[in-house]
């Protein structure tokens, strides 16, 4: 076989890889998941008790936290509902007491885990439940700490796949808040069932969208990692539910290739990440949909990023030309009907990115859980972990 | 003779239908027979009104709501409390009415109008009239 062959051969291998065909299973998965999500997220909750909430408290850890943050603006924009995405450790170590179990058992928490197994996120509801709040937990395991301190459960379905940096779960973990927070505002009357079924229609829509942008993004994904590879960290931007995207792409990162990699908003950059000396080996990705009110500081930061000559992507559903062409590797995502469905593809570039650094610089996702960090074996650095309530 | 319209409704409103049926009827040409109005939907229904004082629809949709107001204890869930207690105001006020066709005109009465009533909405909502004749 010719040189030539063997390395373009070689090459495909390593754009193939565990984490990287998660991505790949996206769409199938949106639309396998919106099926099993859309009945349940009708009946977990009763008219009663969805009347009943007056304030919530979106909780979890790792990429459970993303997809709070992801959702939180959706949860108020749909239900009016004033909603905070608050860490585990926040809720059951330092939340003020006074303000849990109030109005008849408010807040509503909701406790994002597909395991169910992290002891910050049972302290946590354990906690919350003990002041008299509501608790709902979104699981996959029924019979995990979260499932047993939860008053209702709803449970999460994800077909197994190869292990590798959570990808399907966080998709699963975002699509069903979503679902959550479209019923809320729908039985509270915030917009008629028609129109809640055009938000639910929207959601399974992206599977298809994203299944036709997949083929382009794996491309300029794979030449962005083979620019990038050699960088010593990365700095992910963006605001709104763009952030949680950008916080998403920094911990894929992070348990991917082991390198350093930060996560800030288009203002706080402004303030602090721009100083970074070593702008030209700073890879910086920009979350930015074109609907978000934050779209002109995005425009800003992006046009100093480039006057700090970093080499930039910008990850949107538009195009360069609603960035002002500025240079940048433009990624493409999914344009929905409904912005509050962005989160739901807008994360699948930034794990491309992290797969396939991982894969160009041999690393193993986590470090293999071997030597110094054999204490994270299974989990056990979150699993097993003092619980205070 | 089928005639078919569409209407968009707003929330929990009334729709004067009596034009629509009249002309359908006159455009059939029966000169004696059967009108049937009929709605397709489960939560919204036909009735026969007075249309002379405005506030008698306010009346007539308090009292309808007094009597299975939009709670939050319908057993069933699927949808939304208003979809429920819409189904109910729809089973108990009907989806259709008939009516008597002499000499070529729909026999209402001064004080009757025939309306559309919306116990859900804003929705797409469509009625049909049906006219029938004697012979």
């Amino acid at each position: 076989m010719p040189d030539c062959v063997m390395e373009r051969k070689s090459k495909m291998k390593k754009y193939d890889n565990p984490m990287s065909r998660q991505v790949e299973s996206l769409p199938e998965l949106m639309e396998q998941q919106y099926d099993d999500l859309e009945p349940k997220t009708r009946k977990v909750l009763s008219f009663q008790e969805i009347y009943n909430i007056q304030r919530i408290v979106l909780t979890g850890c790792g990429d459970s936290l993303a997809a709070a943050m992801a959702t939180k603006h959706a949860f108020e924009m749909l239900t009016g509902i004033p909603t905070e995405v608050v860490t585990a450790i926040e809720l059951g170590r330092f939340y003020c007491e006074r303000h849990l179990g109030i109005d008849c058992r408010n807040p509503l928490v909701i406790a994002v885990s597909n395991s169910g197994t992290g002891a910050r996120v049972s302290e946590a509801v354990q906690r919350a439940g003990k002041h008299g709040c509501f608790v709902l937990g979104v699981t996959g395991n029924e019979e995990s700490p979260l499932g047993i301190h939860s008053d209702k459960i709803l449970k999460l379905n994800i077909p197994a796949f190869e292990s590798a940096p959570g990808t399907r779960s966080y998709l699963v973990s975002v699509m069903s808040l979503l679902l959550l927070a479209i019923r809320f505002g729908e039985v509270r009357h915030q917009y008629t069932m028609d129109q809640a079924m055009d938000y639910r229609r929207d959601i399974r829509r992206q599977g298809e969208l994203l299944r036709t942008l997949l083929p382009e993004m794996k491309t300029v994904c794979q030449t962005v990692a083979e620019e990038w590879q050699g960088f010593p960290c990365y700095d992910f931007v963006g605001s709104g539910f763009d952030y949680a995207a950008a916080w998403f792409g920094q911990a894929k990162i992070l348990e991917a290739t082991g390198k350093f990699a930060m996560h800030i908003n288009t203002e706080e950059w402004f303030h602090l990440n721009f100083f970074v000396r070593n702008a030209r080996e700073m890879g910086t990705v920009v979350v930015a949909n074109t609907t978000s009110p934050g779209h002109s500081r995005t425009r800003e930061m992006v046009k100093y990023a480039n006057v700090l000559h970093r080499p930039l992507v910008v990850i949107t559903d538009g195009s360069a030309e609603d960035f002002g062409g500025e240079q940048a590797i433009y990624i493409q995502v999914p344009k929905p009907e409904y912005p509050i469905t962005m989160p739901l593809t807008q994360f699948a570039p930034v794990c491309l990115i992290a797969a396939y650094i991982a894969e160009l610089t041999g690393e193993e996702y986590g470090r293999g859980c071997e030597g110094d960090w054999s204490f994270s074996k299974n989990g056990a650095g979150v699993t097993e972990s003092e619980i205070m309530v | 003779m089928l005639k078919h319209y569409k209407i968009k409704t707003k929330y929990n409103d009334v729709y004067d239908i009596t034009k629509e049926v009249r002309q359908a009827v006159e455009e059939s040409g029966v000169e004696e027979g059967i009108c049937i109005v009929y709605n397709p939907h489960s939560t919204a229904g036909i009735t026969v009104f007075s249309p002379w004082d405005p506030d008698g629809f306010v009346d007539l949709d308090e009292e309808i709501c007094r009597l299975i107001p939009t709670r939050v204890d319908f057993k069933h869930q699927h949808d939304t409390p208003q979809d429920a207690a819409g189904h109910v105001k729809s089973a108990l006020l009907g989806i259709s009415n008939s009516f008597i066709v002499h000499e070529g005109n729909l026999l209402l009465g001064g004080s009757q109008g025939i309306y559309f009533l919306e116990f859900d909405g804003p929705r797409d909502r469509e009625y049909f009239v049906k006219v029938f004749s004697d012979k």
